[in-house]
């Protein structure tokens, strides 16, 4: 039966949030129950699954039993695993974390959790998928459920969903037809199958535009600086409940997809005109890298704060992969997986001090009431992990960035990674100067803060040094996987 | 909400229409193995019948009663698909390899048959749902009470 766990991972998520209406329309109290059990589920069969793939390597799951370039493949490898058991757990510590957080209205809604469960359908299905159209079709899925998810809240949420829904539909419009173009130079949407043909096939301008817009579609997706747009008031606006999910989950994944084409069509020694493909997108992402914490460190707002914070990180990551070289795939993957945790953080505390202080903005946060240490220590933890202090994996990460930055000789590329983190800790500084200055008499007192939440904030805390304590392991898999081993 | 229309002409041809298309429709659901049709198509023709008859006889009339009913199937036809794709891992195959249905006294090919009209039925099922919904969502004026948009957009999936 373990051969079937790519299957089961999806169908878990899926049967359970399309089931949703029909299980609850009586029973509204068993919406939260049911999506709780089915996460948990699905983290212990991601867990199974990362056992399975370590202990037999990577396979490829043939749906329908089809085999790979005529029928529909899924790959399940090292890097999918991982990526899978860290979106479960940011979804189990999102859902943990709403117990308090969710909005009047959100708690009880079924449509809410149906859609989360969506979410995580189209997240597992991305993460799998080794063919370009599936891609596309479980993109749409993750997508449709996080426009809903990011207006929830109605009013303006609704207005700045409105807007997430018109670019992320550009941005899958720009995608589906650069897999057109690739579909008709080449006549096949398999990964594999792709890789073989198109080193054959890149004077063809038809394939040269197909990869162009397939990555424009997608740094959208992933809000890569210049189409970024989207993202900071969509954050800012979604329910508190919601953020924490989105943020850690959609600009990932989407980057880790275009990473899997990246790492499988584009080969190091392509060039345009005389300049290597892959340095282009190491630039872009130093672009991405130094303005997106340039931004960060200019909010007041601290959920858009925070927001930034992930737009520089993805341009870091865009740096990490497309060094070229093994150590800063490894270090670009690890950090991936280090900020889906990080920001799952950030605005779980950023969601907490709005709902239980009242705080959106910097000069709100300087006049509140000394927060709870739950929140205190574990902005501290997020502080290191996201500046990059050595116990927690966000170091780690950095670091084989930078050397893997060394290894391939450019400079730029590991000085945008040290300004980037001297951003971060300056726009951290800020945060710490209100903070610890909050000690207002007069504030009225916030509301107790109940166990998931901080079980939630302590969960996210050990992951974050747990993935410090862990990162050789993790390295070494990454770096077996970027050397072509797969796994 | 959509209010009957007071045309004895439109009422009439819509009579005789309404059977007609769904007939259309079951013929295309079932037709899709063997050319051109197939559970999609064959959902939005059925979807569309449905629709023609709220848009005629209202949506309260008792002419639209499939219609209200199809409404409660939310998400049944997606079940109906996953549940066949899950009935072939049973059987030791990968989800949607028909050939391993657990299907005493058929042979493979028949097997497979019976497995892609079920996936069919199911895709159908779940197309006219969202159809109907959709439109009566968008026929709602200040009610909001369909919020079912969580199985609308997996449909295409």
């Amino acid at each position: 039966m373990t051969n079937q766990l790519p299957i089961l991972l999806f169908l878990t998520p899926f049967v359970a949030g399309v089931a949703m209406p029909l299980l609850t329309a009586k029973r509204p109290g068993w919406c939260r129950p049911v999506t709780l059990g089915t996460v948990a589920l699905l983290l212990f069969l991601a867990l199974l699954n990362l056992v399975h793939v370590l202990t037999y390597g990577p396979m490829e799951y043939a749906l329908g039993g089809w085999a790979a370039p005529l029928g529909i493949a899924w790959l399940n490898d090292s890097l999918a695993a991982m990526l899978i058991l860290t979106v479960a757990f940011v979804a189990q510590v999102t859902l943990l974390y709403g117990y308090q957080v969710t909005s009047p209205g959100l708690e009880r809604s079924m449509a809410y959790y149906a859609l989360v469960l969506m979410l995580l359908t189209g997240l597992i299905g991305i993460v799998f998928a080794a063919d370009l159209f599936n891609l596309f079709v479980f993109l749409e899925v993750a997508a449709l459920a996080a426009y809903a998810l990011a207006g929830a809240a109605g009013g303006k949420s609704a207005v700045f969903a409105f807007r997430y829904l018109l670019l992320g539909s550009l941005g899958a419009a720009l995608y589906l037809l650069g897999v057109g173009h690739l579909y008709v130079a080449t006549g096949t949407l398999n990964m594999a199958d792709l890789a073989i043909r198109i080193p054959g096939l890149l004077s063809s301008t038809a394939v040269a535009s197909g990869l162009i817009y397939i990555f424009l579609g997608l740094s959208i997706k992933m809000a890569l600086l210049p189409l970024h747009g989207w993202l900071p008031d969509a954050y800012r606006n979604a329910p508190n409940a919601v953020t924490p999910l989105l943020a850690a989950t959609i600009t990932k994944i989407s980057l880790a997809a275009w990473v899997r084409i990246e790492h499988s069509l584009i080969l190091p020694g392509i060039e345009v005109g005389a300049v290597p493909v892959l340095v282009l997108l190491e630039e872009l992402g130093v672009i991405a890298a130094l303005a997106g914490g340039a931004l960060a460190l200019v909010q007041t707002d601290i959920k858009r704060m925070f927001a930034y914070a992930g737009i520089g990180h993805v341009g870091l990551i865009l740096v990490g992969v497309s060094l070229g070289n093994a150590t800063g795939f490894a270090g670009g993957m690890a950090y991936l997986i280090n900020d889906a945790v990080m920001q799952v953080a950030l605005f779980m505390i950023a969601g907490a001090l709005l709902h239980l202080h009242g705080v959106r903005t910097l000069d709100e946060l300087r006049a509140m009431q000394t927060p709870s240490p739950w929140l205190t220590g574990s902005l501290l933890v997020v502080a290191i992990g996201m500046v990059g202090l050595p116990p927690t994996g966000g170091f780690f990460g950095k670091w084989n960035i930078v050397l893997g930055a060394l290894e391939a000789e450019h400079y730029l590329a590991a000085f945008s990674v040290l300004a980037s983190t001297l951003l971060t800790l300056g726009f951290f500084i800020k945060v710490f100067a209100c903070w610890f200055h909050a000690a207002a008499a007069d504030a009225p007192a916030p509301p107790e803060m109940t166990a998931p939440l901080s079980t939630a904030l302590g969960l996210t805390a050990i992951a974050i040094v747990g993935l410090g304590v862990f990162s050789d392991p993790i390295f070494h898999l990454l770096v077996g996987f970027a050397s072509g081993g797969g796994g | 909400m959509i209010h009957a229309h007071d045309s004895v002409i439109v009422r009439t041809l819509g009579r005789i229409l309404i059977p007609v298309a769904q007939l259309y429709g079951c013929y295309v659901i079932v037709f899709g193995q063997y050319g051109p049709g197939g559970g999609f198509v064959g959902g939005v023709v059925l979807a569309a019948s449905m629709i023609l008859a709220i848009l005629i006889f209202g949506q309260d009339a008792d002419d639209s009663w499939l219609a209200r009913v199809a409404l409660h199937g939310d998400g049944l036809g997606l079940l109906i698909f996953a549940g066949v794709g899950g009935l072939c891992l049973i059987g030791g195959g990968q989800f949607l390899n028909y050939a391993h249905l657990q299907v005493p006294g058929l042979d493979e090919p028949a097997r497979r048959s019976l497995g892609i009209l079920a996936t069919q039925i199911g895709v159908a099922l779940d197309v006219a749902v969202t159809g109907i919904s959709i439109s009566i969502s968008l026929s709602s004026e200040d009610e909001d009470e369909d919020e079912d948009d969580s199985d609308g957009e997996v449909s295409h999936a």
